[in-house]
């Protein structure tokens, strides 16, 4: 809000001193004195006489008025009328959609000078036919705005929910529908005003539009026009005002466009030149260790926000072994995304990796070059993701986009590309794949889509694939067919699997070890019969019990998931557990238990209550 | 007493023009029979494409059907004028899936909330606060929250938010669409049994929509298994989920990933997509995924019929058998 005040305090002035015009101690701007006319600036006349004797200063402020008069008015009835129209067309569709929406095309049709010299021969040129026109003009453009604002706000299920309550048309449109498309009219409206004030001056300066002796700035034009060569300032008084009030305007458009968007504009981070230039000044690396095949070591996330420096993932260590699936599971909020996009190298611009590593293969992930990691992404690391139709390009054959991914790693021709990408798409499980390769993504289900970005996932024989959501948008039957797929492929190639998910179950089916991530640090990690058979923290125990399977009903967990901003300083899961002592207030260290990983600092009590031995 | 809702033959076709172009007609929903007794609550359970979603706008009126009768309370849908139909709203309200898109993102909450009390004028202006307050105590957020805004809540709140908004006006039947696939594990399992304790305290009858079926298992008495628009199976949740007896039925319930993998039957897994609904199979519609299709499945539409204490649309039902009921769960 505070971004709109420079703007509403500008275009507020202009108003302001438009309307004070009789109050001002200014001459009258139609008395001439032919005798002192193109009189330079002098007491009593600042900005000079014009070609007819007359005060330019009073003229200019005078004549702002009937050019914002024009504008405003016009702007105003224009915005009415085509709201009302819109809301009609949007919301009844069928014959008012007919009446509303395409009457308006026609009008757009019409050259706007044209229809202007139409009207004032029609009923003599003046201010009244002036507004006519012009909103006759601008009535199309909110017309459209606002049906088209209507048609994505019905489809809303909070305008259905009002429906379902039996409120009435008018109060739907009213109270629920208009709020919410107000924002784009407003818009509308201030850039049909600036537009409307440049299109009064162009009309009148033809002619068209005031009449003199009345001033206006496009009369001041005309008239500084003819005497351009004696008195060359005469003509620029009246071009800086109509300048200064455009871009008043268009100021007052951007501010309320920005003001009427609840999103805000993005926070971008500022990418400190130390961290540009000197990117090992991150902690010293320490030396690969063990048989993984990919070892996460203490990975930190930072991302710095308005409200400060949050880091949503926190000293995060997981490991997989060649062959095997590992899969980080997690509400959302717990960071297991982010994880993966580290690894991936793939962060987004406001997120930085503060400490950790990565180690595959002997080299750190985190510290590689955009260069190497590029030619390890999609060769031998490799990710598929949720939503597989934002993931594949809409304006390319899939077969395509399969001897693409081929092609970006593989030294091979493009008959060789496309054939191999046939076999892929066969070995993925796709029905007749030579057809289908000619397929659009839009052209094939979901499950069909995902198994394309598998196809382009295995393309250059990946030693790990990280999946992250891979099934959340598939249908269960779907879901299955992917899973029996992905393990398939696991057991044929011995590639590492990582396997991002919020699903219990999806994890119990799937994976080798599990790693329960909550509010950015990882809680509880094992293999996975044994933290499904005998969970030991309370955090993975009570997400377990909420899972609808067995005959309990399932139980929630109170609470939500911490912000990042405010996480407990303790045990992060405290504030929900309802094993929480005072001892948890100290934060909790990941200890190694055996083959189990656990961050609860009453483990050994809970555990002895429970029957497990410690 | 009769029951709450009863509808009988109901079809919906989505017409070739608007959203779908020129295509063939989507039928959404087909033939389908559905009663609700009074405070009961029924599951509807499908995959996508299913028409699950469109019977339950059918139920309340939101879409007008192609072809069927609804009778609720013993109005029937079809004679009903518009003022019947403003007095019908108030005791027919629905809740959605996204917590997102289903609360006007400019309108404090408790305005919201007051809205159905607003139009149905269930009480006077200066006791709407305290039955907004008393509304957002019955489904667990602080009266305070009244004068927030729903991005300030997180998805679980909000979701409580929109149960708040469908019991202002005291309904008597509920459609809940999905309320809770959009939400966390924890979250989900808070939202469930919220509704029981309303269920159980309102007497209200509900429909629940899901593509899954434990998760309506232990809150409805009665389940609808729906394909490709039409009624695979339907009768007693606990006689669906332990002895499903149409094919359908059990490939969803073998399809769901379990946590304890063991204890689950041999998986069955379907082959292919579904098939579009503008164009689904003859005779019965699953016949295309189904591991026991047989030439006569071709024959017609299976009708739906009593087959071991429910009701089954296959034809080959008795042949497949009834499989023995799973042991009961540790």
């Amino acid at each position: 809000m505070r971004r709109l005040a420079l703007p509403v305090a500008l275009v507020g002035g202009i108003v302001l001193l438009a309307l004070a015009a009789p109050l001002l101690p200014l001459a009258d701007p139609v008395t001439q004195d032919v005798a002192r006319r193109l009189a330079g600036p002098m007491p009593g006349n600042p900005l000079g006489r014009d070609e007819f004797g007359r005060d330019v200063l009073s003229r200019l402020v005078w004549g702002a008025r009937s050019s914002l008069a024009v504008a405003f008015a016009s702007g105003a009835i224009a915005c009415a009328c085509g709201t009302i129209l819109g809301l009609l067309g949007g919301w009844f569709r069928g014959l008012g959609e007919l009446l509303a929406v395409r009457s308006m095309d026609v009008v757009l049709c019409f050259p706007p000078v044209l229809l202007a010299l139409l009207a004032v021969t029609l009923l003599g040129p003046g201010a009244a036919t002036l507004i006519l026109v012009l909103s006759v003009l601008y009535l199309p453009g909110f017309v459209r705005v606002t049906y088209a604002e209507v048609l994505s706000a019905r489809n809303h299920d909070y305008v259905e929910a009002v429906r379902a309550l039996g409120a009435s048309t008018p109060r739907i449109l009213g109270r629920t529908v208009l709020p919410n498309i107000a924002g784009p009219v407003l818009v509308q409206l201030s850039l049909a005003v600036a537009s409307a004030v440049v299109l009064e001056s162009g009309l009148s300066f033809l002619g068209l539009g005031v009449v003199p002796p009345a001033p206006s700035w496009g009369l001041m034009i005309r008239g500084a026009r003819a005497t351009m060569a004696q008195a060359p300032l005469m003509l620029l008084w009246p071009c800086i005002a109509l300048t200064f009030t455009i871009l008043a305007m268009n100021l007052l458009c951007d501010r309320l466009r920005d003001a009427v968007d609840p999103r805000g504009a993005p926070a971008r981070r500022r990418l400190r030149l130390v961290d540009r230039v000197l990117p090992g000044l991150l902690p010293a690396p320490s030396p690969p260790h063990g048989e993984a095949l990919l070892a996460l070591h203490d990975l930190t996330i930072e991302i710095a926000t308005p409200r400060g420096a949050i880091r949503p993932v926190e000293e995060v260590s997981l490991s997989v072994p060649p062959g095997e699936t590992l899969a980080i599971v997690g509400e959302s909020g717990s960071g297991k995304s982010l994880t993966a996009t580290a690894i991936m190298g793939l962060l987004p611009d406001a997120a930085r990796v503060v400490a950790g590593a990565a180690w595959f293969e002997g080299r750190d992930l985190l510290r590689l070059d955009e260069k190497a990691r590029r030619s390890l992404r999609g060769g031998a690391i490799a990710m598929i993701f949720q939503d597989p139709m934002s993931s594949l390009n809409p304006v390319h054959r899939v077969g395509d986009q399969v001897a693409e991914a081929i092609r970006a790693h593989q030294r091979v021709s493009p008959r060789e590309a496309a054939a191999r990408a046939v076999a892929l798409l066969r070995r993925v499980g796709i029905a007749d794949p030579a057809r289908r390769a000619r397929s659009y993504p839009h052209q094939l289900s979901g499950g069909m889509r995902q198994r394309v970005m598998i196809a382009m996932a295995i393309a250059n024989r990946p030693r790990l694939l990280i999946a992250d959501e891979p099934t959340t948008a598939l249908d269960v039957t779907v879901q299955a067919q992917i899973l029996e797929l992905l393990a398939d492929l696991r057991r044929e190639t011995g590639m590492g699997l990582v396997f991002i998910t919020h699903n219990l179950g999806v994890v119990a089916e799937i994976a080798d070890s599990v790693a329960v991530m909550y509010a950015g640090q990882v809680v509880e990690q094992g293999r996975v019969a044994e933290v499904f058979g005998t969970p030991r923290h309370p955090y993975t125990r009570a997400l377990l019990a909420a899972v609808p399977e067995g005959e309990a009903p399932p139980s929630g967990i109170p609470g939500v998931v911490p912000q990042p901003h405010a996480y407990p300083r303790g045990c992060r899961f405290a504030p929900r557990c309802p094993h929480a002592a005072a001892v948890c207030e100290t934060p909790p260290p990941l200890e190694q238990l055996g083959d189990r990983q656990l961050r609860c600092l009453r483990h050994a009590e809970l555990g002895a209550a429970a029957g497990i031995a410690a | 007493m009769s029951a709450l809702l009863e509808a009988e033959g109901l079809s919906k076709i989505f017409g070739a023009r608007g959203l779908f172009g020129r295509g063939r007609p989507v039928q959404a929903v087909r033939d389908v029979s559905i009663t609700i007794g009074r405070a009961e609550a029924v599951g509807v359970v499908g995959e996508s494409g299913s028409g699950k979603s469109t019977l339950g706008r059918l139920l309340l009126g939101l879409t007008p059907a192609s072809a069927g009768a609804i009778r609720f309370d013993g109005q029937s849908f079809a004679t009903m004028r518009r003022a019947e139909w403003r007095r019908l709203r108030r005791r027919m309200q629905i809740v959605f899936q996204d917590p997102f898109g289903s609360l006007d993102p400019r309108r404090r909450v408790g305005s919201q909330i007051a809205d159905g009390i607003a139009i149905h004028r269930l009480s006077p202006p200066s006791e709407r606060t305290q039955r907004v307050a008393a509304l957002l105590r019955q489904v667990g957020l602080d009266p305070a929250h009244a004068e927030r805004f729903p991005h300030e809540f997180s998805g679980g709140q909000r979701q409580r938010i929109g149960i708040a908004r469908a019991l202002a006006t005291g309904p008597d039947f509920l459609v809940a669409d999905e309320p809770v696939s959009a939400l966390d594990v924890s979250i989900q399992a808070q939202v469930l049994t919220l509704l029981a304790e309303l269920r159980a305290s309102l007497g209200l009858a509900m429909v629940f929509i899901s593509h899954d079926l434990p998760v309506v298992r232990h809150l409805c008495d009665r389940v609808v298994v729906m394909y490709l628009g039409r009624v695979m199976e339907e009768g007693a949740a606990e006689a669906v989920f332990r002895r499903a007896a149409h094919p359908y039925t059990r490939a969803l319930l073998s399809a769901t990933p379990r946590l304890d993998g063991a204890r689950r039957t041999r998986r069955i897994l379907l082959p292919g997509d579904p098939p579009s609904p503008a164009d689904p199979p003859s005779g019965c519609v699953f016949r295309t995924r189904c591991a026991h299709a047989a030439p006569r499945c071709a024959e017609g539409v299976p009708a739906l019929r009593e087959f071991d204490g429910r009701r089954v649309a296959c034809v080959r039902a008795e042949e497949i058998g009834v499989p023995a009921p799973a042991p009961p769960d540790a």
